[in-house]
């Protein structure tokens, strides 16, 4: 029962229809509704985000980048977040976009670790089967037009392989040797490129590092919703690590010489 | 007829509507020759102007005597072949046989219009030897229609390839030398330089196509190797010799 | 079990007219003619040890462990009935999850006692249902430090320093009252968990038998394991040199 007198007996809208020229089908429905048709409610856009995380495959095994910001739209609003996670003994996951999303992942990543451990069946579950899992679950969602927003980096190592591979919120997957997602795809990619492109077994773990570590400098110079405090992961044949948070050493001084910006005036 | 804008859409705001689908780009072939069949595809993965990855194989072996190439939306492309090649494990653990060509391209058809109203976005080509030992490939919409065919193309370059493949295998617009007759069926040689010279070509003009070919070839039972040998790169896929023989021809296409 | 014949023991929904359940009472003897299952709380972690009797030697050594793992955190052992174990170690299991997924935290060995001990309990109520013919020995350690429980058929549960169940549960006791728990190290309980369960395995009565055996403590990295294989065997190695000194 429709209980507000306001909607009885009015099939259209005088403001728009005053003279009830729309065909009944497009007219507006007055009728009752399902109280609870509201509160099911699906992830439309993200909400607090994170930027790009890049990823290379080197001679030890892989290493991955990320900075430690969760944008709020263009407000940094949190700047202590980590966005590199280790599942197991020999995967880390990298995650841009909806954090709240990441973070209901990571627990279900962690239930699903927990389950293994306990069957105590001897095997272990490695960066290839992790990412499989997550894309089952990303792309099963996506079915359902219920999707988790964000990309992924899957980067691990087991039994002397080295696995790196992304998967997002359509459940689009792929493999290479570098690796980016969001912005980072575009600014930081082709850097990456050639930097690791031909020498995966060659790059040091410091050459590495350097390769990223000025690729997350280029992203802050001109990702607008990045910042300049950042971690890097290596996942070896010693385990995942994931390092400290620090900081950027970023110029500026070449600001000086822009109209607008430095001294001058005119 | 005048359209009548939805009265809703004028009193409500507009919502964004989450899009489950988008364009991987690349490009897949196949041509059935009289007891062969070649099935190709590139090898590069894009979404709009960013290549993903210059190594995502959209040609996948279904059986010694199937081959599947797969193009449109990536992630539908490889759930896709993740369930056809489910099923057809399913029907050699109940008949202890592989599935026939022609059946396999009917369970794809109707796996395909299962999902009439939430299609796979991925255009399917079929290629391989038939029961009776003839090459053949099918083609299907994203839907599930299909037909039985020599020659096709589909994918981002389907516009560019489909017209070559027409007037070089069905000698379109050729004019046959007096006396003389097109011939039905192409030599492998022949075939295999025509794969490749499309896909070159389609390297060149199209932005979403190029990085690597996979050419995978089935040749019908007790065929010789003839025709393979000229080509350098060539991988066996069978076990055996004696059945249906299947071989994948790697190659690099140009990667700018 | 003066009133067996009265019909007061066919249901486990029936009371007998001095105040006791039958059916429970015969689910504990089930439990008493299984191999014995001990755990030591001690001061750093839990040791959990079981006399694992293999009645075939067609049996794949190390197959059918009696020693289960509910959580990371968290192990089980059970004396009685292997199908009852198995299903008791299942529904542990579901509980540290559904715990997890509420919490978002490691659930604490006392929570999943006593839930482990409403379901248990659960089965003394209907005469549909027959109760778990098995003793659980829960050992963890979590938030508040190491912890041991033993569930009883009845759905009952108590802590314990050190717990024994099964066949020689009596004389496990009577050994484990001997240790002072409190101060003695993982390391050193894997020892006398050994000895104890070699001591108290009749060698003449019963078949072959393994030993099984999980930790957690700070030596296994905060997580529940069996216990090394060349820390087990060094264990075995001393619990048979002491059995011959003491025969």
């Amino acid at each position: 029962m429709d209980h507000f007198p306001t909607n009885w007996g009015r099939p259209r809208n005088d403001a728009y229809d005053s003279y009830g020229t729309y065909p009944i089908p497009h007219r507006p429905y007055n009728g009752p509704k399902d109280a609870f048709g509201e509160g099911v409610q699906r992830t439309q856009q993200p909400i607090v985000t994170g930027t790009s995380v890049l990823a290379i495959k080197y001679k030890d095994g892989i290493m991955m980048a990320a900075d430690n910001l969760a944008s709020y739209g263009s407000l940094a609003r949190f700047k202590d977040v980590q966005r590199l996670t280790a599942v197991g003994e020999f995967t880390v996951i990298g995650a841009s976009g909806d954090m709240s999303d990441f973070q209901y992942i990571q627990s279900m990543l962690d239930d699903k670790m927990v389950e293994e451990f306990t069957s105590q069946d001897g095997h272990a579950l490695g960066p290839a089967e992790i990412h499989e899992y997550l894309s089952f679950i990303m792309y099963g969602r996506r079915t359902k037009m219920d999707p988790l927003w964000n990309s992924f980096l899957v980067g691990g190592f087991k039994e002397g392989q080295r696995f790196l591979a992304y998967v997002d919120l359509l459940g689009t997957t792929y493999s290479a040797s570098a690796m980016a997602t969001g912005y980072g795809a575009h600014i930081a990619l082709p850097l990456l490129r050639t930097a690791v492109e031909g020498k995966e077994n060659l790059l040091t773990e410091e050459q590495a590092q350097k390769i990223l570590e000025e690729c997350m400098k280029v992203l802050f110079y001109r990702d607008a919703r990045s910042l300049n405090k950042y971690q890097i992961a290596t996942i070896t044949a010693a385990g995942p690590s994931i390092s400290e948070s620090r900081e950027l050493a970023t110029s500026w001084s070449f600001a000086e010489g822009i109209r607008g910006y430095g001294a001058q005036t005119q | 007829m005048v359209a009548v804008p939805d009265m809703d859409s004028l009193v409500n705001p507009q919502q964004r509507q989450f899009n489950p689908y988008t364009e991987n780009g690349g490009t897949i072939l196949a041509i059935a020759g009289a007891d062969f069949t070649v099935i190709a595809g590139d090898t590069r993965q894009s979404e709009g102007y960013s290549i993903q990855t210059r190594y995502a194989p959209k040609v996948f072996r279904l059986t010694d005597k199937a081959v599947l190439a797969v193009n449109g939306f990536a992630a539908d492309g490889n759930m896709f072949v993740k369930k056809v090649k489910q099923r057809l494990e399913w029907y050699r653990h109940a008949h202890a046989k592989d599935m026939p060509l022609r059946a396999i391209a009917r369970l794809i058809q109707t796996m395909l219009y299962a999902r009439r109203f939430f299609p796979f976005y991925v255009y399917n080509i079929l290629g391989g030897i038939e029961d009776d030992g003839t090459g053949a490939v099918y083609s299907f919409d994203p839907v599930g229609s299909y037909e039985r065919e020599t020659c096709r193309a589909a994918g981002a370059a389907q516009s560019l390839v489909q017209p070559f493949l027409d007037n070089q295998i069905y000698f379109k617009n050729q004019l046959a030398a007096p006396g003389m007759s097109h011939p039905t069926h192409l030599p492998l040689p022949d075939v295999l330089s025509i794969v490749i010279d499309s896909f070159t070509s389609a390297t060149e003009r199209h932005i979403e196509v190029g990085d690597g070919l996979e050419m995978y070839v089935v040749l019908a039972k007790g065929r010789g190797l003839g025709g393979m040998e000229a080509i350098g790169g060539v991988q066996e896929l069978s076990e055996r010799t004696e059945g249906e023989r299947l071989f994948v021809v790697r190659r690099e296409l140009k990667k700018d | 079990m003066t009133s067996i014949g009265t019909g007061y023991d066919l249901s486990a929904s029936t009371y007998s007219p001095d105040g006791r359940i039958f059916q429970v009472e015969y689910a504990n003897k089930a439990v008493e003619n299984s191999g014995t299952a001990i755990g030591l709380r001690c001061k750093d972690g839990v040791v959990i040890a079981v006399e694992k009797l293999v009645h075939s030697k067609l049996l794949v050594p190390g197959a059918n462990r009696r020693i289960q793992t509910v959580d990371r955190h968290i192990g089980l052992a059970t004396a009685g009935l292997m199908a009852d174990g198995r299903h008791i170690a299942n529904r542990a299991r579901d509980e540290a999850a559904s715990f997890r997924d509420i919490y978002r935290s490691p659930p604490p060995l006392k929570t999943i006692v006593d839930r482990v001990g409403l379901f248990v309990q659960a089965f003394t109520l209907y005469s549909s249902v027959r109760p778990f013919g098995i003793s659980t020995i829960l050992g963890a350690v979590d938030k508040d430090g190491p912890a041991l429980y033993v569930v009883e058929p009845s759905g009952v549960f108590y802590g314990y320093h050190g717990a024994a169940v099964g066949k020689g549960r009596q004389l496990a006791k009577t050994e484990l009252e001997k240790l002072k728990l409190a101060e003695l190290s993982t390391r050193e309980a894997v020892t006398e968990a050994a000895r104890i369960i070699y001591a108290v395995h009749e060698d003449s009565k019963e078949k072959e038998f393994e030993l099984e055996m999980s930790w957690i403590g700070n030596e296994s990295k905060g997580v529940f394991v069996p216990v090394p294989e060349d820390l087990l065997a060094e264990a075995e190695r001393k619990a048979k040199e002491a059995l011959e000194n003491f025969e």
